[in-house]
């Protein structure tokens, strides 16, 4: 099979629009969550905070182009335009290239478009004063769908759907695509959008942070013993993942490469996370790596801060890892941004493994005696980092975990 | 009355289709001048049926309209049948 390497990376979320701004704010421990006041209207919405992003100017993008982008899309926008950057990859030499394809997800479609959409039709059961664009907004592929529109991708478009691992599953179906000789270029990743809608999806189900809310830039806590539920964030994340000789071929600057890949559903409950199928999930991965537990250098938790799936994921690490590997999680820093958080946070993972640092989880103080069992990094690290794991399990019962090596270039 | 119109319409492609003030005049016609398709079409009669106050989403006349003046000749013929 062929080998896949990332040559580009972008982000954008509640630490700001671009790689070099994410990475400086979780060296310097920013917390991203803030207190939404103007959540306060919604009765019975327990949890008032949440980690924001900031778009840039939009008019950068031409009306029609821009006219059936969702907030997500846009956010997914800016982080393609930024990753395809990085990979030294100019928009105009995209277009007519069967063998430039793009994987992308989110949970759903634009939460604000459907909103929008229910609340002008509804009141009186009118449709005449619906827009054009409520139904491109709202779909399930909208971000796959825009991306592919605006970079003018006539490759493989697919649109992964898979809640919290959508993005996770879209790098891995890239991954497949690259390797199995589907595609040279895949432009892969994630986005998703804040709406009280979103948070209070969670909210009813009593798994958001609501002790939190005059003090937000103290949650969410993964595996810390003080944790009351995850903070819902937004942003994108996209990665360039590209055929190792095409990239070398052309010069790119190499990040990382992919090694492994795995997702798998639990087959149990909709909702309450397993360790089973967790471990299930972590050891076909690297079986697809053909590594051994002990090679992994550094996992990446998917841990949110809610009670149950912090601990079933502490299990499930310790029950392949140990207590020694190095485990941390970034929801501390950017909230649980969904469907994004698979493709932003492995972003920053690259980063890491690039610099050998290992940044700690942010707001866990004491570790819950239900997740001690595994190796928690509290304090930043400095050490060699040649392979790390990362995690993403949703709701649904569906997980998704990739394995990446570190690229040495000329040793290779 | 059909100044007051034309003012009403321009905001509407302004505020709903960012097209430039210099842009807009009588004739300009509104798919080939102003880059208008059909599916802005739909746009721009919810956004003129806010406007004016009107109900047109199934009115064939807007099938034939091409320029500003058009649309303005339009919404006069709307008032007045509305004035019967």
């Amino acid at each position: 099979m062929r080998r896949v390497v990332v040559t580009g990376t972008g982000s954008i979320s509640a630490l700001g629009n671009t790689m070099s701004e994410l990475i400086h704010s979780i060296e310097n421990r920013v917390c991203g969550t803030k207190k939404m006041e103007s959540w306060n209207q919604y009765k019975g919405l327990q949890s008032l905070v949440a980690a924001p992003a900031e778009l840039p100017d939009v008019k950068i993008i031409p009306r029609k182009m821009r006219r059936s982008m969702g907030r997500m899309s846009l956010l997914a926008n800016f982080a393609a335009l930024e990753a395809l950057e990085s990979a030294s990859i100019p928009k105009e030499t995209i277009s007519n290239n069967p063998r430039f394809g793009c994987v992308a997800g989110s949970t759903m479609g634009s939460a604000e478009a459907l909103n929008d959409t229910f609340e002008t039709m509804l009141p009186d059961h009118d449709l005449t004063l619906l827009k054009s664009m409520g139904f491109f907004k709202s779909i399930s592929h909208t971000v796959a769908m825009n991306l592919a529109q605006y970079f003018r991708i006539t490759g493989c478009v697919i649109a992964n759907s898979a809640a919290c691992a959508s993005s996770l599953q879209a790098l891995g179906t890239g991954f497949d695509l690259i390797r199995h000789n589907r595609q040279d270029i895949v432009l892969c990743g994630g986005a998703e959008e804040l709406h009280p809608t979103v948070t209070g999806s969670f909210d009813i189900l009593f798994a958001t942070s609501t002790k939190y809310n005059q003090s937000p830039e103290k949650t969410p806590r993964p595996f810390d013993k003080n944790r009351d539920g995850l903070v819902c964030g937004e942003g994108a994340g996209i990665l360039i993942l590209e055929e190792l000789e095409h990239a070398k071929k052309r010069g790119a600057n190499i990040l990382a490469e992919v090694i492994g890949y795995n997702t798998c559903g639990s087959g149990d409950h909709i909702s309450h996370s397993d360790r089973r199928a967790m471990v299930q999930c972590m050891e076909s991965a690297l079986a697809d790596a053909k590594i051994k537990p002990s090679d992994i250098d550094f996992v990446n938790a998917h841990a949110t801060a809610t009670l149950q799936g912090d601990n079933e994921e502490a299990v499930a690490i310790h029950t392949i890892f140990g207590n020694k590997t190095p485990v941390n999680s970034f929801k501390g820093y950017l909230g649980h941004t969904l469907g994004a958080s698979g493709s932003i946070e492995l972003s920053i993972v690259i980063d890491m493994m690039n610099n050998n640092v290992i940044y700690p989880t942010l707001n866990l103080d004491n570790v819950d005696e239900a997740c001690n069992m595994i190796n928690h990094v509290q304090t930043k690290l400095n050490r060699k980092i040649d392979f790390i794991l990362k995690n993403c399990f949703a709701f649904g019962g569906i997980n998704a975990s990739i394995i990446l090596k570190k690229y040495e270039g000329i040793n290779e | 009355m059909s100044d007051q119109i034309d003012k009403m319409i321009y905001e509407v492609f302004e505020e709903s289709f960012e097209i430039e003030k210099e842009q807009l005049v009588p004739e300009a016609n509104i798919f080939e001048d102003l880059g208008l398709d059909s599916l802005d079409v739909v746009d721009l009669v919810v956004a003129l049926q806010k406007k004016f106050n009107v109900e047109i989403r199934t009115d064939e006349r807007i099938k034939e309209i091409r320029t500003l003046k058009d649309l303005g000749n339009f919404i006069i013929e709307l008032q007045a049948e509305g004035l019967h």
